[in-house]
């Protein structure tokens, strides 16, 4: 049933193959963290037409799911004369779909600095960038960093959806090896096994830093 | 009598359906102190606002050393709403300490007091740290300028509140009940700082508070709020002793029989 030879002759390639999930992992997330703020930001423009539009894209991509918008990237765009990689589409896709999420976390952490702080701010006489540069999002985003850091590993376990469209990260190598073999057990534990060893220590720090902000706020 | 720092005319506020101020005409002096006093909702916290640009006004105009804070003139002279430019630097004149001190949680003591001046006033980060300093001296807090805010007293918080503003060097100082918020016990020790910068100061002051006996010893003038109007309008002594309106009398009388809670 287990072949430890096989395990450990099929483990550098997918090893490998972690790269390709940790970039996208990554890049995808620095995008989210930037536009979700974006979002949040036009949501709350006084602007009702920015606001209005901003609200109407983030609740539209937040009530589909992700899966559709990365086939809609990758499959659809180029009709329209926008072809893109498939590491591209998947990090727009991930980056896009949680930015709509962090949006939300922003606006609760926004919401949780009290109005005095910002009527201190306009009797300091900060302008508006300065006013959320200096003031409200130092205070904003602490309280808030756990829910982000869950977020971020929600992610990256989510990666393996571009496999859907043909990005070759940890879970489509199994998968190749496996259907070159016939033999998916190794492959597909191994690809579990990595996943477990980085979520596990993540969501531990995670846990300690929820533990730290919580005694100072 | 010089050219006065600010003045209001006829400024009428509504929030929504109700009016809160009713063709308020009023005018401060350099260097003067003026005590607001009145019963809650009277408008006197609102007519404050105006002048610190929290509340929009509705109707009228406010001068703050002859330029308008809320209106900019156009080539014809005409009065328009004011731009955001025109609006910070007129409003740069204005200072205020709040009731609930509003510190900045995430910065040390110095740091809050620092920020502003480099930040908005683009000064020099040691010349600000000096200033600073020598603002908390004058409080009495410089020992504390690398505490952060949730370490100190309510006391101690507004007194950091007050040298925070004082630092940006305004013309005009608000208190806005700046110690109805604090224990008792923690009452003077504020009052007197307040007194400190009043009786060295050539700051005008325009100070709300439920504080009679202070506002006796600090403000060259008192004003009665009531309704949306400043009903009566003098010297401590007359307005406290001699009072004439009869709403007037009736709030003091009111007042000296529930010390404990003014309102």
């Amino acid at each position: 049933m287990w072949d430890w030879n096989y395990a450990f002759e099929v483990l550098p390639d997918i090893a490998s193959a972690l790269w390709v999930t940790i970039s996208a992992t990554l890049v995808g997330f620095v995008l989210a963290l930037v536009v979700g703020l974006i979002w949040t930001l036009m949501i709350r423009s006084n602007n009702k037409i920015i606001s209005n539009v901003a609200d109407g894209i983030v609740k539209f991509i937040r009530n589909t799911p992700l899966l559709v918008q990365l086939y809609f990237i990758f499959y659809v765009f180029p009709q329209f004369g926008l072809s893109l990689e498939p590491f591209t589409a998947g990090v727009i896709g991930l980056g896009l779909h949680y930015s709509t999420y962090l949006s939300e976390v922003y606006r609760s952490g926004i919401e949780s600095v009290g109005p005095g702080q910002w009527e201190v701010a306009t009797a300091l006489n900060f302008d508006t960038r300065k006013t959320w540069t200096r003031i409200i999002l130092p205070q904003a985003i602490p309280p808030v960093l756990p829910v982000i850091g869950n977020y971020f590993i929600t992610m990256f376990k989510e990666t393996p959806l571009l496999s859907a469209i043909t990005l070759v990260e940890i879970l489509q190598t199994a998968q190749n090896i496996g259907a070159g073999t016939f033999r998916y057990t190794e492959p597909l534990t191994i690809v579990g096994v990595l996943f477990l060893l980085l979520s596990y220590p993540a969501s531990v720090a995670l846990r300690q830093l929820e533990i730290r902000v919580t005694e100072r706020y | 009598m010089s050219e006065p720092i600010v003045r209001y005319n006829n400024v009428t506020k509504y929030f929504d359906d109700l009016q809160v101020l009713d063709g308020i005409d009023f005018e401060i002096q350099p260097g003067e102190k003026v005590a607001l006093i009145g019963p809650s909702g009277s408008g006197k916290t609102t007519f404050a606002r105006l002048l610190m640009t929290l509340e929009e006004i509705t109707d009228g105009t406010i001068e703050v050393e002859g330029d308008y804070l809320w209106h900019e003139q156009d080539d014809n002279g005409d009065l328009k709403p004011a731009s955001t430019e025109h609006l910070r630097k007129v409003r740069s004149n204005i200072g205020m300490v709040f009731q609930h001190f509003h510190l900045f949680p995430h910065m040390t003591v110095l740091e809050n007091v620092m920020e502003a001046p480099v930040t908005v006033q683009g000064r020099d980060k040691k010349e600000a740290k000096k200033a600073a300093e020598e603002m908390l001296d004058k409080v009495g807090l410089l020992d504390k300028a690398d505490s952060y805010p949730a370490q100190l007293s309510g006391g101690q918080k507004q007194r950091v509140a007050i040298a925070r503003a004082l630092v940006m060097n305004p013309k005009v100082l608000i208190f806005d009940e700046p110690t109805s918020a604090l224990d008792p016990e923690l009452v003077g020790e504020v009052l007197d700082v307040i007194k400190d910068i009043a009786d060295q100061g050539d700051t005008s002051m325009l100070l709300i508070t439920h504080e009679m006996d202070f506002a006796k010893e600090v403000a060259d003038r008192i004003a009665f709020f009531d309704g949306g109007k400043i009903i009566e309008d003098g010297p401590p002594s007359e307005i406290l002793y001699n009072p004439k309106a009869p709403r007037l009398k009736e709030f003091l009388e009111r007042f000296m029989n529930t010390q404990s809670s003014p309102e």
